[in-house]
């Protein structure tokens, strides 16, 4: 007998190793310089709108340096959009895996989400080691605190994934409308200049966006003295997180998911 | 053994749902090669992704006590950006096969697809050929209870069908099929017992030449 009976927990653990090793080569493997542009790819995202506005807006915001500001608030927002995205499409990628019976759909999300949390914090270390050498004060003043919002920024993009997936398999077209929502997002969710620059009697509809609530609090726990604004807090990203994520296991229970991969 | 029970599958189209079986209930005994016949549409593929649990049931459930294999040859589990060799361990991993386990697996696998130096290279880079070969290398790299075959069995060039046919050969003095075939002479060569599905249900027979004769009764082709 050459293959071990396994317990159920083995045998996930064996997929997702397996579907971790193969996102990552594959990730890396598309060219002979295939590692460098996983890194450069984001680095740019980065680097542009520092270049850019950087310099314009020096001053823009006083006692915070703008290069931080710009990077703390990408740090969750590219998190959120890509494994969002990520997850809403990962029921349409790897489809032949799944003829595999050890292979669950499950696996291929959870996979995907750890290879995209490793890259990901390659990444802004990359960023954020580079703002060290010019000479920026890069450490965070509350690490746990900040690593908790991007823990749940992560589970609010994995759950608001499944829940368009689910959406998805209803009808395809809802994808393409969610994905055309990242884009007024971005500007919503105050990554180039401070919410606050919105008119006053915006922010209760532009709270209503729990992206932003998480840009915020990554950079307050991120930046010395960067104040959170009164409307923002924990408690919404979180209630909705919690509740995306709760329907998007109800449906990928029902099955609806995995529906949309047949 | 592989028994089904209470089995209920339906799929939601265009215009509806369609039930493709309800309430199939079926065992087939250990140590029988099965031929899986019927018209198209009749349910044989559906079928088979419920036997290789890519789709589950919508009711009901499969129960057995062998291991079933993946569908042989199958070949939408090759990832085309990684080697040969890569593609291989994925396949072991997933087994569980790890360490000296896996090498034998890979050399296994080597030896008899006959890639050469293209092992190495990634699976978008080969031929058809190459891939099936690959593929049903694989397959039997792995011992199973059950190996699962939709259709398609011989690939390759004259060589590596002989070649693949002697293997199989020896795999199934241990071991079973389960065969989707429109091909009756196979199923005659092969099978010890047949399904015939029509309009959602189920027929076993152990005698084939008298399911094949239900088949060509319920219009299929001989």
């Amino acid at each position: 007998m050459n293959i071990t009976a396994r317990t159920s927990f083995q045998i996930q653990r064996d997929v997702v190793y397996a579907l971790l090793l193969r996102e990552i080569s594959s990730r890396f493997g598309k060219s002979r310089v295939g590692f460098l542009w996983v890194l450069i790819e984001p680095v740019a995202h980065l680097v542009f709108p520092i270049a850019l506005f950087g310099f314009v807006l020096e001053r823009a915001i006083p006692g915070v340096d703008y290069p931080l500001f710009l990077v703390y608030g990408f740090m969750p927002f590219l998190l959120f959009k890509t494994i969002c995205l990520q997850t809403m499409d990962g029921t349409r990628a790897n489809r032949g895996l799944l003829s595999y019976r050890q292979v669950l759909l499950m696996d291929v999300f959870i996979a995907k989400v750890m290879a995209h949390c490793a890259v990901s914090a390659c990444v802004f270390a990359v960023v954020l080691g580079g703002l060290a050498l010019l000479g920026f004060e890069v450490l965070p003043p509350l690490p746990i605190e900040l690593f908790g919002v991007l823990a749940l920024t992560v589970a609010l993009a994995f759950g608001l994934g499944m829940l368009f997936a689910a959406l998805g398999s209803v009808s395809p077209e809802l994808k393409t409308i969610a994905r055309l929502v990242f884009i007024p997002l971005y500007f919503l969710s105050g990554i180039l200049f401070p919410i606050s620059r919105f008119p006053e009697e915006w922010m209760a509809w532009l709270a209503l966006n729990p992206v932003v609530h998480l840009v915020e609090l990554s950079r307050h726990t991120a930046l010395p003295d960067y104040k959170l604004l009164p409307h923002l807090g924990i408690a919404y990203p979180l209630a909705v997180a919690m509740a995306s994520t709760f329907m998007g296991l109800a449906l990928y229970r029902l099955r609806w998911l995995s529906r949309a991969a047949a | 053994m592989i028994r089904l029970e209470n089995l209920t599958k339906s799929y939601l189209t265009m215009r509806g749902r369609k039930v493709v079986f309800r309430d199939l209930s079926l065992e087939i005994p250990s140590g029988a090669n099965v031929g899986l016949i019927g018209r198209n549409g009749a349910g044989k593929s559906t079928l088979m992704r419920l036997l290789s649990a890519v789709d589950l049931p919508d009711a009901g459930k499969i129960v057995t006590d062998g291991r079933l294999s993946w569908p042989v040859g199958l070949m939408g589990g090759m990832q085309g950006t990684m080697t040969g060799r890569d593609n291989v361990k994925f396949v072991c991993r997933i087994h569980g096969v790890r360490g000296a386990g896996m090498r034998e697996k890979i050399d296994y696998v080597r030896e008899f697809a006959q890639l050469g130096s293209y092992f190495d290279e990634p699976v978008a880079t080969y031929s058809s050929g190459m891939r099936a070969r690959l593929a049903f290398g694989t397959s039997m790299a792995f011992e199973f209870d059950y190996y699962l075959i939709d259709e398609v069995l011989a690939v390759g060039d004259a060589d590596f069908k002989a070649k693949s046919r002697s293997v199989f050969a020896e795999r199934l003095t241990k071991a079973c099929v389960v065969l989707v075939s429109h091909n009756m002479n196979l199923i005659r060569k092969m099978c010890d017992l047949v399904v015939h599905l029509d309009r959602g249900r189920a027929a076993l027979y152990t005698d084939v030449e008298q399911g094949i004769a239900a088949y060509q009764g319920a219009g299929g082709e001989s």
